[in-house]
């Protein structure tokens, strides 16, 4: 097909596109629905699961404060990044996000060993909290994945990986608070864990669900 | 021929139409923003061929239909549209990588199977002398066959009324001179 036709094909099936609204409203819209998820989510969880007797302490609170700034940010960098001409350097917030949650778990971990001489890596595994993140993750990041698709999917890669960390992020949130863990490292090895593979996973893959439109099918 | 460069602000303008389903608008948009578009393929990627600029050109246009909501008319065009076309160069980069290892252009394919008797030009062979000399070694009754059915290509019934043979005795001459040749000429070869 020559160039020209192209454009008047494309001419003839020009329909209203409203402007996607800015990045920022993306992130509140997707948050509030984050959020609701969170609270059903923690209250489902607290229902039918143990708390195992650990009741939570202001580091612990603050761990999960840094989680939720680390989702936020996380998920407007992935708004951001399907918009054509934007800063390139999105991941850089959710990367100090991500590092502080990092070093306020360590934190505990070295407070645990204080307190309690020792680290807990072996005593405690935490398979329910991988399952139930990554049912969450899903739950809480498909309408986010299903936004992005409206943008551009300049970076698929990157993109995917940081949609999976926003909703992981909150997962862990639902996670925490249903099941909270006498030690801080073993969070940050489960939790982190799973957050870790599933967003290098989507990373991965993101180029398949994140895709320019076909210059075949059109 | 490309047309002059349209300004920032009037693209702009253009695409905000666009974007509310003016069909002349986003013609016209497409059409101004073409040869910039050519332009940016040409000066970053300059080892395609005009085919290619032309398909990289193509999908960046289809791109900008697919994604068109995304841009702010509030902010200037042209940083839009570069991000688009960079990254669709990106993806053709890569595509031009990944067809150049698996693939070997060849511009006249002189051979039709891999094995050399499968191919037109080795029915030929390739040295007459010792092909001459092999068909003087044959028996009289046998090169005569052969001189006539297959160098002179008379008839089997031409050959039949000139040498006064049958014409099955001429067949069967044919067919273990031909042997003959065969046998002679491969031991030629090996050697």
């Amino acid at each position: 097909m020559r160039t020209d036709e192209l454009i008047d094909r494309l001419g003839r099936d020009v329909a209203v596109a409203q402007p996607l609204p800015a990045p920022g409203i993306r992130t509140a819209m997707w948050t509030v629905w984050a959020a609701s998820c969170l609270v059903v989510g923690g209250v489902v969880m607290l229902a039918i699961m143990s708390s195992a007797g650990v009741t939570p302490g202001p580091l612990h609170l603050v761990q999960q404060g840094a989680a939720l700034v680390t989702g936020i940010l996380a998920a407007r960098a992935a708004f951001v990044s399907v918009i054509p001409g934007w800063n390139n350097r999105v991941w850089l917030l959710p990367a100090i996000g991500t590092a502080v949650w990092g070093v306020l778990l360590l934190w505990g971990g070295l407070r645990d060993l204080r307190a309690l001489g020792t680290l807990g890596l072996t005593s405690q595994s935490d398979w329910p909290c991988v399952v139930s993140m990554t049912v969450g993750g899903l739950v809480v990041g498909a309408p986010l994945v299903w936004m992005l698709r409206r943008g551009a999917p300049l970076t698929p890669g990157l993109t995917a990986f940081l949609a999976a960390l926003a909703a992981l992020s909150f997962a862990n949130i639902e996670a925490c608070l249903a099941r909270p863990h006498m030690f801080a490292l073993t969070v940050l090895l489960w939790h982190g864990g799973t957050v870790g593979a599933v967003a290098a996973l989507c990373a991965v893959t993101g180029r398949r669900w994140l895709r320019w439109p076909d210059l075949t099918t059109q | 021929m490309d047309e002059p460069l349209a300004s920032d602000e009037h693209l702009a303008r253009l695409m905000a139409r666009a974007q509310q389903g003016d069909t002349n608008a986003y013609i016209t948009l497409l059409r101004a923003i073409t040869p910039r578009i050519r332009q940016l393929v040409r000066a970053r990627h300059r080892f395609l061929g005009d085919g290619d600029v032309e398909d990289v050109v193509q999908e960046v246009l289809l791109s900008v239909h697919a994604v068109r909501a995304t841009y702010d008319p509030a902010r200037p065009l042209m940083p839009w549209l570069s991000a688009i076309v960079r990254h669709r160069l990106a993806d053709a980069g890569r595509r031009h990588v990944r067809q150049g290892a698996h693939e070997i252009g060849v511009d006249d394919l002189d051979v039709t199977f891999q094995a050399p008797a499968a191919n037109s030009r080795e029915e030929t062979f390739g040295d007459p002398e010792a092909l001459s000399q092999a068909i003087q070694a044959l028996p009289p009754g046998q090169r005569q066959a052969v001189e006539l059915l297959k160098l002179r290509e008379l008839s089997l019934k031409e050959a039949s009324a000139l040498t006064g043979m049958s014409i099955g005795a001429l067949k069967i001459a044919t067919h273990r001179a031909i042997t003959s040749l065969r046998r002679a000429l491969r031991a030629g070869n090996d050697e």
